[in-house]
């Protein structure tokens, strides 16, 4: 197990550092373009490129520039927003906060949902209560996000008017701003959690044990609680980890038409303008999320599967 | 008023008026920008006319019920602001205006009024402009404002380092140093004494030519007057935000928010009625600002595009406000830049324009049809030129004798920085110049990026704001070498018919000049220009006493909420 997680940490910190060198290489070097153009802007000419070409060290070999920026990277010395003009960790924070908000509130209601919803579409395989939840979770999966943000801001704001129509926080925060991003997110999103529930736990079912456990006059309750669920929700909770990474991009849509201020509408904004500081800081805690959800869902499941954690 | 000298130009008006050479809103505007107060203004016109022609009735009788208090709740992206005197969008200005203040306000009726500067007259000549100003003005930070607040001002923005776009307006103040830079442009500097302090409250411009419209320049969005020691105190307006307007910065996230207060002082200009301002940044969706309208998250937007008219107005509680503008979208080609280089290729791509065809299509025909030199017929001093007629053959051969007669590819950007409106007038474009043989490719980028590439891309569309008169206009786009100079034209004879239309007081003479002006513009073939648009916004209906601006010089003094 120690192994395991050493090996898997290890890998995670191997593929943050490609990731690094290649978002290094696409943004910080000549190879698309020159970066004080890039920073100073197209009006800038020569001169002034030269002088912050000088005074940022962009003179020295590229080798070392990597290390310095690695190790400033390493050190939280994340740079100067050019669009914000901030330190980028003063703007990205918040940001990240704002997103974690809105992420654990879209998990708190999407996880319980879906799973709740596969296992009793699991537990009978073709039974009218299956059906429903199955087409309906495909249904609900196959709108994007940008089409059903807009049927519900239909619905709920401009219809009903029950909720408010954008979600800045301008005036600190507010839970009912939350509901329509957040409702966006889990309507696309629990219908497959829901459905990779349900395969799973379809198959648990038709398992031998299961078989032995009804035949031997088991309540069926107990079969599903103690027998079934067990087993069926390990391949799920995988499946979840990865809805992390996820999120990451689903929220740039749902931020941008809600006016949220979170991580993904930030990466948009940065990209939008070049404001290439952000842009990498936002890219590698992409990856770092990506890369630690993915390393946690791997020691996760092999914490959960007794197969894998005893042989 | 009656103790200072009037201007003999107002004689001239009195005359135009009289004989029906002018209209009403013409005589007023030229009057007050002469020096006259607006108030004897009004009474000089309503005297001649013989009946009254008052300003502002129904909002002066509302100042008397409106409320006082409460907080306005403003829809409009948040930029950085760090330094007025180089602002290229509205918005930062909009934050500022209720910080610092301009020596003058251009209202709503296009009227330019007294404001920092009670009062100002010109030299017959016009080269010479003297400027009163307000005594008793305090800055925020206990200082009193007087004329080294304005002669720093000018100092600043009339040195080419700090990069203003006030060099354009103010081009008759500079002078070339005789040096030429890198690639061969005139450097040019500030004439020694083109600013003058008189007294602790009076300032004097001296200008090499005559030019009519110095009091309307200084209500250009960029001329906001800081403290004096902007630059000594670090030189950014967001964290040090020194001003003699009645609110004060509380709160400023780029992005996000920016909150006004009312400062405790009392303020020179009298009572203003709301407590506090906030500008909320709801990004680039249209459809988020309708959204957070419709749910009174906001109380007013900063504007609403077409996609979004239609929905507004069926939306209860709300209230569209709308204004005939001069603000437009130019195809404008750079003529550096090839193919642009041949006159013939211009003029080709001109006469495939349709211009009442595009502003059906690409802005539901509100607006005023475009003629290819950046002139409209509201500005007063528009000369109707003959009509400018589609000529797809006349393209064609004109394709041939450039050297292109099986056709020519061509690329266009587009920004929408206003609207989508501007990707489909250059649809509209493509599609009739596509019958002359010409290809033209659109490329569809965000805004942010545009302003990248506005001066350098040898074909694409800007968006231009309002401008009351078409000189400051056609001064700022199209004089050889100033920095919004887009296509890069550069033709002395058309320089000179702007400065001699430039320097003429009387509207129809000026008119006359403005044939050859124009004239110029539209033979070179630097733009082409589908139409004027008009400009509308949404307002929730407990806003009281905002008016939509032109130039959506948004200004909430006079604002209260029911």
């Amino acid at each position: 197990m120690v192994t395991l997680v050493v090996k898997r940490i290890g890998f995670m910190i191997f593929t943050m550092i490609v990731v690094s060198l290649i978002l290094f290489l696409l943004l910080e070097t000549e190879l698309t373009g020159d970066p004080a153009a890039r920073v100073l802007g197209q009006f800038s000419n020569e001169e002034q490129r030269e002088i912050w070409r000088e005074q940022h060290g962009y003179n020295q070999p590229v080798a070392l520039r990597y290390v310095k920026w690695l190790g400033n990277f390493a050190i939280g010395n994340l740079g100067e927003s050019i669009r914000f003009k901030g330190p980028v960790a003063d703007v990205m924070l918040p940001r990240l906060w704002n997103t974690a908000i809105l992420g654990f509130w879209t998990f708190a209601i999407m996880i319980p949902l879906s799973l709740i919803l596969g296992v009793l579409s699991g537990m009978k395989e073709g039974s009218k209560l299956d059906r429903t939840i199955s087409v309906f979770g495909i249904l609900t999966t196959s709108i994007p996000e940008f089409a059903s943000a807009v049927i519900f801001s239909a619905i709920f704001v401009f219809g009903l008017k029950w909720l408010p129509g954008t979600s800045s926080m301008s005036g600190g925060f507010e839970f009912k701003q939350l509901i329509m991003p957040a409702m966006v997110l889990i309507v696309y999103d629990f219908g497959y959690v829901a459905r990779m529930t349900r395969a799973s736990m379809a198959e648990v079912m038709t398992s031998q044990y299961v078989r032995t456990a009804i035949l031997k006059g088991l309540p069926y309750r107990s079969v599903i609680v103690k027998h079934a669920l067990r087993n069926a929700l390990i391949a799920p909770f995988t499946v979840i980890m990865l809805q992390i990474n996820w999120l990451l991009s689903g929220v740039i849509v749902v931020e941008f038409f809600f006016a949220y201020k979170g991580f993904g509408a930030l990466i948009l904004e940065a990209s939008l303008n070049n404001d290439i500081a952000l842009l990498e800081a936002c890219a590698m805690v992409a990856v770092c999320v990506a890369v630690t959800t993915q390393t946690l869902a791997d020691i996760g499941y092999t914490f959960l599967n007794p197969r894998i954690r005893f042989s | 008023m009656s103790t200072k000298r009037i201007h003999p130009g107002v004689e001239q008006m009195k005359k135009s008026l009289t004989d029906g050479k002018c209209s009403r809103r013409e005589f007023l505007r030229t009057i007050t920008l002469l020096g006259v107060s607006a108030t004897a203004a009004y009474s000089m016109a309503g005297s001649i006319l013989g009946k009254d022609v008052l300003p502002d009735i129904v909002s002066s009788a509302m100042a008397a019920t409106q409320k006082m208090g409460g907080v306005l709740k403003f829809g409009m992206v948040v930029q950085e602001m760090a330094d007025p005197a180089t602002y290229s969008w509205t918005q930062k200005s909009i934050v500022a205006r209720h910080i610092i203040e301009y020596l003058v306000e251009t209202g709503s009726d296009n009227i330019t009024r007294p404001n920092l500067a009670t009062s100002w007259e010109a030299s017959d000549d016009l080269k010479t402009w003297t400027f009163h100003l307000r005594k008793g003005v305090k800055w925020s930070n206990g200082d009193d404002f007087g004329a080294d607040d304005v002669v720093f001002n000018f100092t600043r923005w009339l040195d080419p380092k700090t990069g203003s776009s006030n060099l354009g307006l103010f081009g008759s103040m500079m002078e070339e140093t005789g040096e030429k830079d890198a690639k061969g442009n005139p450097i040019k500097r500030m004439i020694k004494n083109a600013v003058q302090k008189v007294d602790k409250h009076t300032v004097k411009l001296n200008l090499k030519s005559p030019v009519l419209s110095i009091p309307e320049n200084l209500y250009n969005y960029p001329t906001g007057i800081v403290h004096r020691d902007f630059e000594k105190e670090g030189g950014d307006f967001s964290k040090n935000p020194v001003g003699t307007g009645p609110y004060e910065l509380t709160q400023f996230r780029v992005g996000e928010i920016a909150v006004l207060k009312k400062r405790k002082a009392p303020y020179w200009g009298g009572e203003v009625f709301l407590d506090e301002i906030r500008f909320v940044d709801l990004g680039e969706d249209p459809g988020a600002y309708l959204a957070a309208i419709a749910s009174s998250q906001v109380d007013g937007l900063y504007e609403l595009d077409l996609t979004t008219l239609e929905a507004a107005k069926n939306i209860p509680g709300i209230k569209v406000i709308s204004i005939p503008t001069t603000q437009t979208g130019v195809i404008r080609m750079k003529v550096t830049e090839k193919p642009f280089t041949d006159i013939r290729i211009r003029k080709a791509v001109q006469k495939c324009c349709n211009a009442q065809r595009m502003l059906d299509i690409a802005h539901r025909g509100l607006g005023i049809v475009g003629e290819h030199h950046h002139v409209a017929s509201i500005h007063p001093e528009y000369f109707a030129l003959p009509a400018f007629k589609q000529d797809i053959k006349g393209a064609k051969k004109l394709l041939a004798e450039a050297g292109y007669p099986n056709g020519i590819e061509l690329t266009c950007n587009v920004g929408n920085t206003d609207g989508v409106w501007e990707q489909d007038a250059v649809a509209v474009l493509k599609e009739d110049a596509a019958k002359a043989g010409i290809t033209i490719n659109m490329n569809v980028m965000p805004s942010a990026q545009y302003w990248d590439v506005w001066t350098k891309a040898p074909l694409s569309l800007t968006s231009w704001t309002h401008r009351p008169l078409a000189v400051m206009v056609l001064g700022l786009a199209y004089r050889t070498g100033v920095p919004w100079n887009e296509s890069s034209y550069a033709n002395p004879e058309f320089d000179a018919a702007l400065d001699d239309a430039e320097s003429t007081l009387d509207v129809e003479k000026r008119r006359a000049k403005m044939e050859k002006v124009e004239k110029i513009l539209q033979d070179d073939a630097v733009l082409v220009q589908p139409f004027f648009r008009s400009v509308f916004t949404a307002v929730r209906d407990n806003v009281v006493g905002l008016k939509n601006h032109p130039t959506r010089y948004y200004r909430f003094h006079k604002v209260s909420l029911a």
